[in-house]
């Protein structure tokens, strides 16, 4: 849509800097100089200066649906459709029998407190972002494969925009936006009618702006780990709006108490443990509108205690101009991610990758699926990436692995969100535009006739 | 050229239809609504000013809203501007200079709520702010000139 900016420089003559705004909306859009992502990938990104925008550029991919296609993957991997026909599925959970759950599930209404509100709502609608809010979880049943599971069932229902998972011995664990619920499970149970218990209250309404709570539990099963993102983009609703927020808690499951167990991490919306060194990983959706290239969403080891940078910084101690009074004490122990992804790809799922299934080059790593930009161009994201690791630290460049979620005009299949790995060594990916649960595989998991 | 200079306290309410009747008589119903946009807009001058010193979300947020308010109203006062001369009513004899200066006004108005629907401190320090001002100084400016061609002398710029 929209590519106008206004380069905000306190040196510049204001009308100079009008003029060239309203020349700006008569060529109907400047160019963005949107760099190269591949710039922004790894430990040391390189970060542009800050943009401030007159109209915040909104690209989003229209939603098309897939059609008869499927996604496209790299050499030596097969996709399938697991599932197809879901509501707006954004996580998916292998439990030990093989059983896979699919969360679907939309956010709650956002609030509108300013004019801006109302047009954002009304672009992500055309984005596929306003589905309706399915609040369950639906169970499938061997299908490893062929496309045609056994069995399908709604497994938990009448959730609040529901988004991690965690089983615990005989004990389900469900991330509601505003509370961990625990409910009873028996093993190959197909459907949970048990009413469930409140564990902890999780930072919810009235605003939500980050609504997704990522789930994971802790070895021993003693603790869950949950990502809870940020109330606003930068702030504008508002520090007290944050209390609590941009940050992972850690919650002792007996109890339900919880701390802080990171803080500064704007959206974390996935965790996981790395397989080799034991320690937490996140991925993160940075801020927006200071640029095509601002601020890089990363994939990073969280430490305990951490600090992360937001609002006050990113990246260490680059700091955010939009947030004031500023916070120098903050600032000073901002820790820099481990690894950037590139600007606006919006990271939505990581999977360690611990199984056999698919080729050698894959069995160190995390594959991130990057639910794709809606305020870059050209567009970035909208793909499954794998990062190698060595020694649990990341080793290499991300690499492409499931492509194909935008069509030759730039609309959108579909759009990756949660990731994981199945009791067979395949990747399951949530498509919450396509409505379809992908699971790729190494090659020829049967040979064809 | 029928319309005489006198000072009378009709010519103070600033449209007064000092000609001889001939049609409708009235105020002209843009005019209305041109001050409930100034109002607006100097609300939001007000409201930035707080921000700036007491950064807190509110003011920011009432400064987007009077801005889109007064944007608003100035869209129905050019419908009605336009009704206003489709009807006939009289329209001041300086309509233009205050037509385009309130066209200005407007105009950097406009930029301004681009600028206000920024998030944080810099939807308001210092563009923002510049802006208010500028639209404040810009609609006085507009007042006076007006004034002036209308031999009046009760505002200065």
């Amino acid at each position: 849509m929209y590519q106008l900016k206004m380069v905000a420089s306190p040196k510049l003559p204001r009308l100079a800097a009008l003029l060239t705004t309203v020349a700006c909306l008569g060529l109907a859009g400047c160019d963005d100089h949107a760099g190269d992502p591949k710039m922004q990938i790894g430990a040391n990104p390189v970060l542009p200066a800050v943009q401030q925008y007159l109209m915040p550029p909104m690209r989003v991919a229209k939603a098309v649906g897939w059609g008869d296609e499927t996604p496209t993957v790299s050499q030596g991997l097969q996709v399938h459709a697991l599932a197809t026909g879901l509501e707006h599925p954004r996580s998916v959970y292998v439990l030990p029998n093989g059983d896979v759950l699919v969360v679907e599930s939309n956010g709650p209404k956002a609030p509108i407190y300013r004019p801006k509100d109302i047009i954002t709502g009304w672009v992500q609608s055309f984005a596929g972002a306003k589905a309706k809010d399915a609040n369950r979880i639906t169970l499938i049943r061997g299908a490893n494969g062929n496309g045609s599971p056994e069995l399908r069932t709604v497994f938990l229902d009448h959730l609040n925009s529901p988004f991690g998972v965690a089983l615990i011995g005989h004990d389900i664990y469900v991330a509601n936006t505003d509370a961990i619920m625990r409910f009873p499970y028996q093993d190959g149970q197909t459907t949970i009618t048990a009413r469930g218990t409140k564990v902890t209250d999780l930072p919810g309404g009235p605003i939500d702006h980050h609504w997704t709570k990522a789930l994971l539990a802790s070895p021993d099963g003693s603790k869950l780990y949950v990502g809870v993102g940020s109330n606003s983009n930068i702030g504008e609703n508002g520090i007290g709006a944050e209390y609590e927020r941009a940050a992972v808690w850690e919650v002792d499951v007996a109890s339900g108490a919880h701390r802080i167990f990171a803080s500064g991490i704007r959206n974390p919306t996935g965790l996981q443990w790395e397989p080799e060194t034991g320690k937490l990983w996140a991925i993160a959706n940075e801020r927006d509108e200071i640029g095509p290239d601002l601020v890089p969403d990363y994939l990073t080891s969280v430490k305990d205690g951490g600090f992360y940078g937001w609002p006050y910084s990113y990246y260490g101690q680059h700091l955010d101009p939009r947030i004031v009074p500023q916070r120098p004490d903050l600032v000073a122990k901002a820790i820099a991610p481990d690894y950037a992804l590139s600007s606006h790809v919006a990271p939505l799922g990581v999977a360690m990758y611990t199984g056999t299934d698919l080729p050698a080059n894959y069995r160190s790593g995390a594959f991130v699926g990057e639910h794709g930009s809606w305020n870059r161009t050209p567009l970035n994201g909208y793909k499954v990436v794998f990062v190698p690791f060595s020694d649990g630290q990341p080793s290499g460049p991300a690499q492409d692995v499931v492509t194909g979620f935008l069509d030759a005009n730039n609309h959108a299949r579909g759009r990756p969100v949660g990731l994981a790995v199945d009791r067979s060594g395949g990747l399951l990916i949530a498509d919450d535009v396509g409505n379809t649960v992908w699971r790729v595989s190494g090659s020829l998991p049967k040979p064809a006739s | 050229m029928q319309q005489r200079a006198t000072i009378t306290e009709a010519t103070l309410i600033g449209n007064a239809d000092l000609a001889p009747p001939r049609k409708r008589r009235g105020r002209p119903m843009h005019k209305i609504l041109v001050s409930f946009s100034v109002a607006y807009f100097t609300g939001a001058f007000v409201t930035d000013l707080v921000y700036w010193q007491m950064p807190d979300v509110l003011w920011e947020r009432f400064s987007i809203w009077l801005i889109a308010a007064g944007l608003i109203m100035a869209g129905v006062a050019t419908v009605a501007y336009v009704i206003d001369l489709a009807g006939r009513r009289r329209i001041d004899r300086p309509a233009w200079p205050r037509a385009i200066g309130y066209g200005l006004a407007v105009l950097l108005a406009l930029t301004n709520a681009f600028v206000h629907s920024r998030d944080g401190y810099t939807a308001v320090v210092p563009t923002g702010l510049t802006l208010s001002a500028l639209v404040i100084v810009v609609l006085l400016l507009t007042a006076w000139v007006s004034m002036a061609q209308a031999n009046r002398h009760r505002i200065g710029g």
